[in-house]
């Protein structure tokens, strides 16, 4: 399997997961673009969604 | 840590969650700067083929594509053009899929087009797919090049998000002999009062 590639993007989203605390982002999930997106059956035109916006927040937003 | 990485592993759970009821499959990615050189496309694809295999075993067509590739040259690396092959094929065989790609503009920017045109590719073929990709603003042009009617959401550090992290991690404060309430609510106010202005 790393034939197909070094990434273990498995390992990351575990380490992600564990310093996510409950609750962050929740609204996103109850939004209605999102829900349209996850749920629809839509076709191609609808197959994207961009969360756009500045990673920070937290220690580099407060410095 | 970042604050669309923990959108995007938000999102990625809460589809793992339902895999099963709603049969679909998930591959989620997140890109980071400290390892520009590794994300180029052909590992990006394969990490996303990686995942979706893992599900069900090793299909046959992979198997010989790579038996293939190591009597050829020794066992080079696969070419972008062979990955996308391969994965087209898994995802045709799966009923419905979805792709998260956090932080697309963590990549190199070579990268970006080429990323967007294989996603572009993928739901050309498989017009069920469900694509999701964070990034800073300056990307949504790349992205909308690609995906003319791609949805766009605006992310930004919600207040109660805030308030919730920072009184979370007061809580775990390792000295709380040193806090006493005043204390603690105003660093609160500071702290949401600093947010607002930015």
């Amino acid at each position: 399997m790393r034939w197909l590639s070094p990434l273990e993007p498995n390992n990351r989203h575990q380490g992600v997961r564990t310093e996510r605390f409950d609750g962050v982002g929740n609204w996103l999930l109850e939004t209605t673009e999102f829900r349209e997106w996850r749920y629809n059956e839509g076709g191609a035109d609808k197959a994207v969604l961009f969360c756009s916006g500045n990673p920070g927040v937290g220690k580099t937003y407060l410095r | 840590m970042p604050l669309t990485a923990r959108i995007s592993s938000l999102v990625i759970d809460s589809l793992c969650d339902r895999a099963q009821e709603d049969n679909i499959a998930v591959a989620g990615l997140y890109c980071d700067f400290l390892s520009q050189q590794e994300q180029a496309t052909t590992n990006i694809i394969g990490a996303l083929l990686k995942q979706l295999v893992n599900r069900g075993g090793i299909p046959d067509h992979l198997r010989e594509a790579f038996q293939k590739a190591k009597k050829e040259f020794g066992g080079r690396v696969p070419r972008l053009a062979d990955l996308m092959g391969m994965l087209k094929i898994v995802i045709a065989s799966l009923p419905r899929v979805f792709i998260c790609l956090d932080a697309l503009d963590e990549c190199l920017p070579k990268y970006v087009p080429e990323i967007l045109e294989s996603l572009r590719d993928i739901v050309q073929e498989s017009p069920r797919t469900r694509i999701f990709l964070t990034g800073r603003p300056h990307v949504r042009e790349d992205v909308q090049r690609y995906f003319l009617d791609a949805v766009v959401i605006p992310i930004s550090p919600n207040p109660d998000d805030i308030r919730n992290y920072v009184e979370m991690r007061l809580d775990r404060d390792s000295e709380p002999e040193a806090m006493s309430n005043d204390l603690r609510v105003d660093i609160v106010r500071v702290i949401l009062e600093k947010i607002s202005n930015v």
